[in-house]
């Protein structure tokens, strides 16, 4: 079947859950109300509270959430074939992430523009906002041990993109400088520094970077782990910049790369007329896992990411003006995540082979597949964009630095993001010289990822890197589980059916809870204990995050009281806003 | 409706990691920092009260240089209607300048130069202009 059949049979679905099923959680389950005086304009400073139109909170929120992180568990997951693969996109997207962003926006909103965190402290328990910073804490660790592998083993596999990379971040700086003194239009330097980059892809051609011979003379046994050491030596020094000096203009530049990336993948699926070789239920080796749970943990962002939870009530929910935007900001965001893994897919399953032969190769196991994930996708797009006339060498090195760009600004933020943490964590069990110390936090913050990254395991091959990431997923799942408990708690005090949101925290509570047995299981037999230990820890933030949610049900059951404007948790968020708030549009 | 828009400084505006990394902001679990004389010192911010307490039937959005999504579109198209496609392109190039502020996607003047009173002034000079 042509991808592109593919990909415009998931945008009319998409379409159809925008236009109906948000619809149906706007009214019956949100109950959102246009009459609603909303936190941006009870609490207007013009800073962080500001009324602001839904399209440009919709392109705020969406540059915000879009990223690697749907490139990748696609791209492992097509190893079960691309049917479950996109049927759980799909159904994800349109009835869980949906849900969960249009959610944690809306309970926000009724929260005086809390981020999630709070409100689970003040709707679910004190102990909520505890187990809230843990998975947290977890979730950053994995992102960035992840994203860390995934950047080492692309430089590994593409050494032309090495040099494009690395001449990217004094070039932002460079043009990040300009913007600031000249004080002239942004979008102009960036293009710029996008063509820039991509000359110099061709100059990484000509002058491949590759570390073999070093990681053989300092004693490391694979290339890798010297890039994993580098990227996080740059991930603690970028975290310590001024967000406008690196991240912005980086930021910049990405923004231009991702439609350009969307831009290519649809194009070139569109010109070479691609058709998938995958098959639509791959029928895997014995011992491999299996689509259930797994599918549902490896497949985290694109299909729902508790990370949006996190965006959605940070600084999204300050700017909605009127409470029906939250269909269009949130659910819309969930979608346009969902989109780009669906591209993700179809560059795994049509792009990277031509045949079902081909395709099996580079999918014959678990590990192959995972390991290899991300240099497939990195393939079948460079096959995207050689369909448009780019010379197939060039076209992947293009892929690998896209790819790349992304997941270095998701490090240098998730570095950044877990220094808060540790901040906090460091607060609350009094480790003030850790709390008030910035150097230090942040070296936790890096060392505990690179650990986890270089620590041995998996045997002689090192980790398999899809065991890896299906702990990120999952750890993704439960503060997407624990954003869903919130929501469900409020709808069910608001006396409204639940239902909606029920369906989703079940679900993933179970797929995540049965995967993290087998995993520990698994772990134990095969005496990985860096990873047994870990998955244990999780499995007991998993159960105390179920416990916590069926108590609060149970008492919000009970009682059926609204819990909305004019509680104690919004009357804290007036007293910490400055600015008056009388309703204005 | 006229639309004023206040395009944040430079060293104000907004950046993330996308997503898992997110919007950087030290309030991601807790509350994080929120420093109220910051918030009333801030240039944009008083520009922004100012101009709803002056005008408040004129249409005020803040947006980040990094939300090209929607300003270059938006810039464009206004501009496009009264001035033809080259003008609109123009300023939807300009639109990405930050600091800038915009009426109707004409820029009138920046915010670290005019400073709040002076933005008010700029936008009631643009409105009588164009009547």
């Amino acid at each position: 079947m042509p991808a592109i059949v593919i990909a415009g049979i998931s945008g009319v679905l998409f379409f159809l859950g925008y236009r109906y099923y948000s619809a149906y959680l706007q009214t019956h389950v949100y109950g959102c109300d246009p009459a609603y005086v909303t936190p941006a304009h009870r609490f207007t400073d013009g800073v962080d509270f500001v009324p602001t139109n839904k399209h440009v909170v919709f392109g705020h929120h969406f540059t915000s959430v879009a990223g690697a992180a749907p490139i990748v568990g696609p791209a492992i997951a097509a190893f079960w074939g691309w049917g479950p693969a996109l049927a759980w996109i799909l159904v994800g997207t349109i009835f869980a992430a949906g849900v969960h962003d249009m959610g944690s926006l809306a309970v926000s909103v009724r929260h005086g523009a809390k981020n999630i965190g709070t409100i689970a402290h003040d709707v679910i328990s004190k102990r909520a906002r505890t187990l809230f910073l843990l998975i947290i804490f977890f979730l950053l660790t994995l992102v960035n041990a992840v994203f860390a592998v995934v950047i080492g083993n692309l430089f590994v596999a593409n050494p032309g993109a090495v040099i494009p990379i690395f001449v990217e971040i004094p070039l932002a700086i460079g043009i990040g400088q300009y913007i600031y003194r000249s004080r002239s239009a942004a979008l102009v330097p960036s293009l710029f520094g996008v063509v820039g980059l991509y000359l110099l892809i061709w100059v990484g051609q000509e002058v491949p970077i590759d570390l073999t011979g070093f990681a053989d003379a300092i004693g490391v046994d694979n290339p890798r782990n010297v890039w994993v050491v580098i990227m996080f030596a740059y991930a603690f020094i970028a975290s310590r910049l001024p967000v406008w000096m690196l991240l912005q203009p980086r930021d910049y530049i990405n923004s231009h790369q991702l439609f350009i990336a969307l831009g290519v993948i649809g194009l070139g699926m569109l010109v070479g007329w691609n058709t998938i070789a995958a098959p639509v239920v791959n029928d895997v080796p014995e011992g491999s896992p299996s689509i259930f749970p797994f599918l549902f943990i490896t497949i985290a962002c694109g299909a729902i990411s508790g990370f949006h939870s996190l965006v959605a009530s940070g600084t999204t929910a300050k700017q909605i003006d009127k409470e029906q935007d939250v269909r269009h900001v949130g659910y819309l965001g969930a979608v346009g995540e969902g989109s780009l893994a669906v591209g993700a897919l179809l560059a795994v399953t049509a792009g990277v082979a031509a045949t079902r032969a081909d395709w099996s190769s580079l999918y014959p196991d678990f590990a192959t597949a995972s390991d290899g994930a991300v240099g497939n996708f990195v393939n079948g797009v460079g096959v995207f964009a050689n369909n448009l006339g780019v010379p197939l060498d060039l076209a992947v090195i293009f892929a690998a630095v896209v790819v790349i760009s992304f997941a270095a600004t998701t490090m240098d933020t998730g570095v950044r993001l877990q220094r808060y943490i540790v901040q906090e964590i460091a607060e609350i069990a009094g480790w003030q010289k850790l709390a008030r110390n910035l150097t230090l936090a942040g070296l936790v913050a890096v060392a505990v990822p690179l650990a986890m990254a270089l620590l041995p395991g998996g045997g002689d091959a090192g980790y398999t890197f899809g065991v890896l990431w299906q702990l990120f997923g999952t750890t993704n799942q439960l503060t997407a589980g624990l954003a869903l408990a919130v929501v469900a708690v409020w709808v069910t005090h608001q006396g409204r059916n639940p239902i909606a949101v029920l369906v989703p925290l079940t679900f993933l509570l179970v797929m995540t809870s049965w995967a993290l047995i087998v995993n520990l299981k698994n772990f134990v037999q095969a005496d990985e204990w860096v990873l047994a230990p870990l998955d244990a820890i999780i499995f007991v933030l998993a159960v105390w995050l179920m416990v916590e949610a069926f108590l609060a049900l149970r008492r919000s059951w009970g009682t059926g009281t609204p819990l909305e404007g004019g509680t104690p948790s919004d009357d804290a968020g007036a007293a910490r806003a400055t600015g008056s708030g009388d309703r204005a549009g | 409706m006229t639309r004023v828009v206040l395009v944040r400084p430079w060293v104000d505006a907004r950046a993330g990691g996308g997503c898992c990394g997110g919007e950087v902001s030290d309030g991601v679990c807790l509350e994080g920092t929120h420093d109220t004389e910051a918030v009333a010192s801030d240039p944009v911010g008083e520009a922004y009260r100012r101009l709803r307490a002056a005008l408040p039937d004129v249409d005020v959005q803040v947006v980040d240089a990094g939300n090209t999504a929607w300003l270059l579109p938006s810039t464009f198209r206004a501009v496009r209607r009264r001035a033809g496609v080259a003008a609109g392109l123009r300023a939807a190039v300009g639109s990405t300048t930050a600091g800038a502020v915009l009426v109707d996607g004409d820029r009138v003047g920046d915010l670290g130069d005019l400073g709040p009173d002076g933005v008010v002034a700029a936008v009631q000079r643009a409105l009588a202009a164009t009547g």
